[in-house]
């Protein structure tokens, strides 16, 4: 007999479930264990083997699936504190650009005023027009590495 | 299909997206539903990919500190157990990676470039301490000796139940592969189901 058909006749027997074999093939390959010893023999050995397979006991300890409970939940509170954190810094962030974009408007009338009071130039006036609007972006940073710096050391936890 | 079969394709689809749902909001009571409900079968299919419970059990935490953290990658559309079976099948790989490039080997596909060989039986297996039936010693020693795909390929085809698409979904490769990788995983395995006989 042909080596292909045997080897069609295992590679059908080890996919063994009806929605993986159609019944066209079930019946080819009934006909064929009717007349193959050792694809017969191959049958058998596969059905004990699965058997076998499915009869290996390993099972998950109650400790480890209680260690596993309380690592997930512990994680789980770090990520909400980082969530938490993050969410701070948003609403910050947004507040800081509203107030930045109010104040301006105000500021500047108030700049202009000054710069025809004092005669200052108009180079001279957007320079330090700039300063003042970057002066909180720059000292808020400052801040924000700096407390990022001091949780980083004695907290370790920061990075989330 | 079925009105049955339709109720329950329906009723796992539902369960799929609650799931999906809770590991969104990063739940911890549906994460210990799900450690519950998956313990068995997680650690099985670990100790079969890695060979050594102790390190499967590392890998079982990790993987469920991984489905809390990567919740929200899951869409919903494929069953759970094979998008938590391909965390922890990442999380072993990442290991491997990590720790010794060559033993990437263990989980790269055998039948490239080299010929398929049954493997012999030889010295006794790290897996049998753990797998204690004596009338199972040989099948067990016999699933350590193979290549860790074919291992994989017949756990989650036969321990796992899965079907041969989804387990082209967890391992990557295409269906045609699974199969031959079942194939002959059971072949390879003949030799230590006739020791074991009585």
């Amino acid at each position: 007999m042909n080596s292909d058909l045997h080897e069609r006749a295992r590679m059908l027997i080890a996919l063994s479930g009806p929605e993986e074999v159609s019944s066209a093939e079930r019946s080819w390959l009934a006909s064929h264990l009717e007349s193959c010893t050792s694809c017969r023999e191959f049958a058998e050995n596969s059905s004990e083997a699965v058997r076998a397979l499915r009869a290996i006991p390993i099972t998950a300890s109650g400790s480890l699936v209680s260690a596993t409970r309380a690592r997930v939940r512990q994680r789980a509170q770090e990520l909400q504190r980082h969530r938490e954190r993050q969410r701070v810094i948003w609403v910050c962030c947004v507040a800081v650009t509203l107030c930045t974009a109010i104040n301006t408007a105000i500021l500047w009338r108030g700049f202009v005023w000054l710069g025809q009071y004092a005669r200052l130039s108009a180079p001279v006036l957007g320079t330090g027009f700039a300063l003042l609007c970057l002066m909180p972006a720059i000292v808020t940073g400052i801040l924000m590495l700096a407390r990022g710096t001091h949780l980083a050391d004695h907290n370790g936890s920061f990075q989330g | 299909m079925n009105a049955t079969g339709c109720y329950f394709v329906n009723a796992m689809a539902d369960e799929n997206t609650e799931i999906a749902r809770g590991l969104r909001r990063r739940d911890p009571d549906l994460l210990d539903l799900l450690i519950e409900k998956y313990q068995h079968r997680l650690l099985r299919y670990l100790v079969h990919l890695t060979g050594r419970r102790e390190l499967a059990e590392d890998f079982f935490q990790e993987t469920w500190v991984r489905v809390l953290e990567r919740g929200s990658q899951y869409d919903g559309r494929h069953a759970f157990s094979a998008w938590l079976f391909s965390i922890a099948r990442n999380l072993v790989l990442d290991y491997l990676r990590r720790k010794q490039p060559a033993s990437l080997d263990s989980l790269a596909d055998p039948d490239e470039g080299t010929p398929f060989e049954v493997p012999d039986a030889g010295s006794p297996s790290a897996l049998e301490l753990t797998l204690q039936q004596e009338q199972h010693e040989q099948i067990a020693a016999g699933m350590e000796r193979l290549a860790a795909v074919y291992r994989e390929a017949l756990v989650l085809r036969f321990q796992e139940s899965m079907p041969i698409d989804e387990i082209a979904n967890v391992v990557g490769v295409p269906v045609g592969t699974v199969k031959s990788r079942i194939y002959r995983g059971l072949t390879a395995l003949q030799p230590w189901l006739k020791g074991a006989r009585p």
